[in-house]
């Protein structure tokens, strides 16, 4: 099948280079022509692992290709997505005025039948909103279809997300654009893949709830952390009896400092919002958000309480970007924490695998290190904000050597309480008692 | 094992009645002569799937009595299962007078080393509490364990039988052997047996119903959110539950959740989260939800009969918090019955197994303005409408013309979306359910 994707950030670029590998051909659109010219030249901006042996060998192929084009683009295609960003306006909703602009350009393009489907993470309603658009300014009045087809990618794993999928999920009007968008989807039949055939409105809300949920899995464990550093009980064992309930299951039950990201903080505002403008108070949503920014200073309290005084002390920071896998920083909550760290007069030295660049970009003012060891060199203190698997087996007595005072602050609970004890660190985490051995 | 088990309510009779079954000799205690001896006498007081059978045989093979010695139950045991009732407070604590009573006695007639396992949903920090009130009584060596149940009601033996998991919150090597080779037969399969200190096991439990409670809040404010939205519950529910990281379990909307442990469990827990200054406001969040959910379905009964339904006759069916069960603790039911006769309406409702408790809690109302049939369709004589409130199996596929032919204003209320609404539409019944779009049938994509 022909189809185009319009938008090569994270999302078009992963549904745009997977459709291609299904055997498509694919033109990825984008109006940064510095960005196109990148692509061209096999340059990925941004880090997916597999992404870029992807893209390369769909190119060589054929059947992948990037322009700025998007009335060719849309000439010679039948389904066409829309993958282009909704950043958030201030009060939290989404902002639509670039699936607005796109939709517009789409409609001015059309030369037949086409399907318009929606994969950006766009509010309740936005489908039948580009359909309006779509109807006023289309050309000779061509029939079209609007599809909304949420993507449900996790980045650092979005490649393997998209040819194995939970499920496919399909918001649709009409029989024809449902079989169109079965046929392209017939690859992920082999594996058995349910697809979830509905309207738009439930399509674009199965998104927001999805994300939400997974935020809120991640708000009730860090409040039942807390609540057990109150008590002296350990959340690790709270976490597997529950998760071991299968009506509750054991994934998102992981303490820390709190969700950050793309996603899940947009998401869950989004859906508060939409709730709220038509008079209703989604009220677990409004508490999943609070937690989640009480969780930030709940940490920086913690690394206060642990260390003491900041004022002039060197604190290693380990882990930038908002999980592991990814250089995303949008949201991460070491952004938050760092800033505190600073503003109490302490000097930043912090490491990142891979997100050390873009975070150079938020965060000028901290020194960034080249290694794990470089960052614990002369450290009054570490602190662990992302659990990067490289962090998982340190060398602790080098660590040790190298820093000025053996104090850890671990805010993903990488390491075992008792293990730290007996090498000798002050040892911090979230929801473990000090003394918390793991079974 | 020598085991015994204080308190013959729901968990102490699953608990003693499952250990007897796997060949342990089990004595259950109460202080009620009037319970023992019934149950002496094979009467279960309690409705439970499979409970009474495996009563009888057990009794039968004389590992299992029921007593209200508890002296000599103490002194033959080497373990000692504490069942009893925790009932809130007035301020949503969990009360332990019963609790810390048993304790005495097990302190006051302890005769050698005894495993004390609190059994009941208990606070975190009883389990010291348990220990300091033996500790005043015997100068025997005892440890106490939390070994909190996971049961549900109408499937507690299966639940027992089968565990996904067993938590033990334990402090001490001997009673943690002791309680694994006990829990062994149970977890043949591989199943964990989970040791843990002891405040991480009682806070388990709260945690576990509290998330469950949550995953029920959440999807009824999802519904609320696609009645507004035009969106429909039911596919959000499948295209979210079919994330492997959410999963299809306990995201059915309906009326709010009831029963005998979610809604206690919840406000303990947020009780004791407040005795140590912490606010949870997540489970905050999820209770109030849930007595909001409770009135969902009464605004669109009193939207429907433009807010007067004064003088209308409602059948109901079902009473019970969830199939399978008597309990009416907490049940939706009761909240359905008191708003809709504050209006001045009356009540025709069946349900197949609770309408004995039913008749203890209405007392003098049932008769006046709720009466109770044992039949489903009795229920409908004479109705404006039909209400559904729980989603036993024999309401599923009802006569639909039946129903329409019974009912003055042809309209059905359901608080569980049992129905498809297209269908019902088809037969030109009103239909209204929860969080798909009512009246006018389901909204599919247009084909």
């Amino acid at each position: 099948m022909h189809i185009c994707v319009i938008g090569t950030g994270y999302v078009g670029l992963v549904t745009g280079t997977c459709f291609s590998e299904f055997g498509n051909d694919v033109i990825c659109v984008d109006i940064d022509e510095g960005k196109i010219a990148d692509l061209n030249k096999g340059k990925i901006p941004i880090f997916e692992p597999g992404l870029d042996l992807l893209v390369a060998k769909n190119v060589k192929e054929g059947r992948l290709t990037f322009s700025t084009d998007l009335k060719n683009a849309v000439e010679r295609s039948l389904v066409i997505f829309v993958a282009v960003g909704t950043p958030p306006n201030e009060d939290g909703s989404a902002d639509l005025q670039h699936v607005e602009a796109v939709a517009r350009q789409v409609a001015e393009s059309m030369n037949g039948y086409k399907v318009i489907v929606n994969k950006s993470t766009v509010p309740v309603g936005t489908g039948n909103r580009v359909r309006e658009i779509v109807e006023e300014s289309r050309k000779d009045n061509h029939s079209f279809a609007v599809v909304s087809n949420p993507e449900f990618l996790r980045e650092g794993s979005a490649v393997e997300d998209f040819m194995r999928p939970n499920r496919v999920v399909i918001g649709a009007e009409s029989s024809e654009s449902v079989a169109i968008m079965k046929e392209l989807y017939s690859p992920l039949y082999l594996i058995e893949t349910p697809i979830v055939i509905t309207n738009l409105e439930s399509a674009e809300l199965i998104k927001y709830a999805a994300n939400a949920f997974l935020a809120t899995k991640i708000s009730f464990i860090n409040e039942v952390a807390n609540f057990c550093d109150e008590i002296g009980a350990n959340v690790h064992h709270v976490a597997k009896g529950m998760g071991l309930d299968k009506r509750i299951g054991s994934k998102f039950l992981h303490p820390g400092p709190g969700f950050g990201g793309s996603c899940f903080p947009k998401d869950t505002r989004a859906l508060a919002g939409a709730g709220r403008e038509r008079g209703f108070e989604f009220s677990i949503i409004d508490a999943v958000v609070r937690v989640n920014d009480r969780q930030r200073q709940t940490m920086i309290a913690k690394i206060r309480t642990t260390i003491g005084s900041l004022r002039g002390k060197t604190i290693g920071v380990l882990g930038l970007s908002f999980k592991p896998n990814t250089d995303d920083m949008r949201e991460a909550p070491s952004v938050d924490i760092i800033k505190a760290l600073l503003q109490d007069g302490a000097t930043i030295n912090a490491f990142d695998p891979v997100a050390a660049e873009n975070a150079r970009q938020i965060m000028p003012d901290i020194n960034y290190c080249k290694d794990t060891y470089e960052t614990a060199d002369g450290a009054d203190a570490l602190v662990f904000i992302t659990e990067w698997n490289q962090f998982r087996s340190l060398d602790l007595e080098r660590i040790k050597s190298l820093m000025k005072q053996p104090v850890i602050v671990d805010l993903r609970n990488i390491y075992d309480p008792a293990k730290m004890a007996d090498c000798g660190f002050k040892y911090a985490s979230v929801g473990r008692p000090v003394s918390a051995t793991v079974r | 094992m020598k085991i015994s088990v204080v308190g013959t309510g729901y968990v102490g009779l699953v608990a003693g009645t499952c250990f007897a079954d796997t060949g342990n000799e089990v004595t259950c205690v109460d202080i009620d002569e009037k319970k023992v001896n019934s149950l002496k006498k094979g009467n279960i007081p309690i409705y439970e799937p499979g409970l009474s059978d495996m009563v009888r045989r057990n009794v039968k093979g004389e590992r299992l009595l029921f007593s209200t010695d508890i002296k000599s139950a103490v002194e033959e045991s080497q373990i000692i299962f504490i069942a009893v009732g925790t009932p809130p407070d007035e301020d949503g604590s969990a009360d332990l007078k019963h609790v810390l009573a048993v304790a005495r006695s097990i302190g006051t007639h302890m005769n050698g080393f005894k495993v004390v396992v609190n059994k009941s949903t208990v606070p975190v920090g009883t389990a010291e509490k348990v220990e300091a009130e033996i500790k005043k009584h015997t100068d025997h060596k005892f440890a106490v364990v939390s070994n909190p149940e996971f049961l549900k009601e109408g499937a507690a033996i299966d639940d027992f039988l089968r565990p996904d998991r067993v938590v033990i919150g334990v402090d001490n090597e001997e009673a943690a052997d002791i309680m694994r080779s006990l829990y062994r037969p149970f977890v043949l399969s591989g199943k964990p047996i989970l040791l843990m200190d002891r405040r991480s096991a009682e806070l388990t439990k709260y945690a576990a119903n509290s998330l469950l409670a949550t995953k029920i809040s959440f999807i009824n404010d999802i519904a609320n959110l696609c009645d507004i939205l035009g969106a429909d519950v039911e596919m959000v529910r499948k295209g979210i539950g079919t994330d492997s990281r959410i999963g299809s379990s306990f995201i059915y909307p309906g009326t709010g959740y009831g029963g005998s442990c979610f809604p206690k469990d919840v406000q303990a827990l947020i009780r004791t989260a407040n005795d140590h200054d912490y606010s949870l406001e997540i489970i905050r969040a999820v209770e109030e939800v849930n007595k909001r959910q409770k009135t969902v379905l009464v605004d669109k009964i009193l939207d429907y009969f433009d807010g007067n339904i004064e003088g209308k006759t409602f059948a109901m069916w079902g009473l019970a918090f969830k199939p399978k069960t008597d309990d009416m603790r907490e049940a939706p039911a009761i909240d359905m019955i008191n708003s809709l006769t504050a209006k001045g309406a009356k009540l025709r409702a069946h349900d197949p197994e609770a309408l004995s408790e039913a008749h203890r809690i209405f007392g003098d109302r049932v008769g006046s303005e709720l009466e109770l049939l044992d039949k489903r369709y009795d229920a409908l004589e004479g109705a404006d409408a039909l209400i559904v409130m729980t989603e036993w199996n024999a309401f599923r596929e009802p006569d639909f013309y039946l129903i329409k032919e019974s009912l003055k204003t042809k309209v059905i209320f359901d608080g569980r979306n049992l129905y498809d609404p297209g269908r019902l539409k088809k037969l030109d019944i009103d239909y209204f359910s929860i969080g798909r779009p009512n009246g006018n049938g389901h909204v599919k994509p247009r084909f």
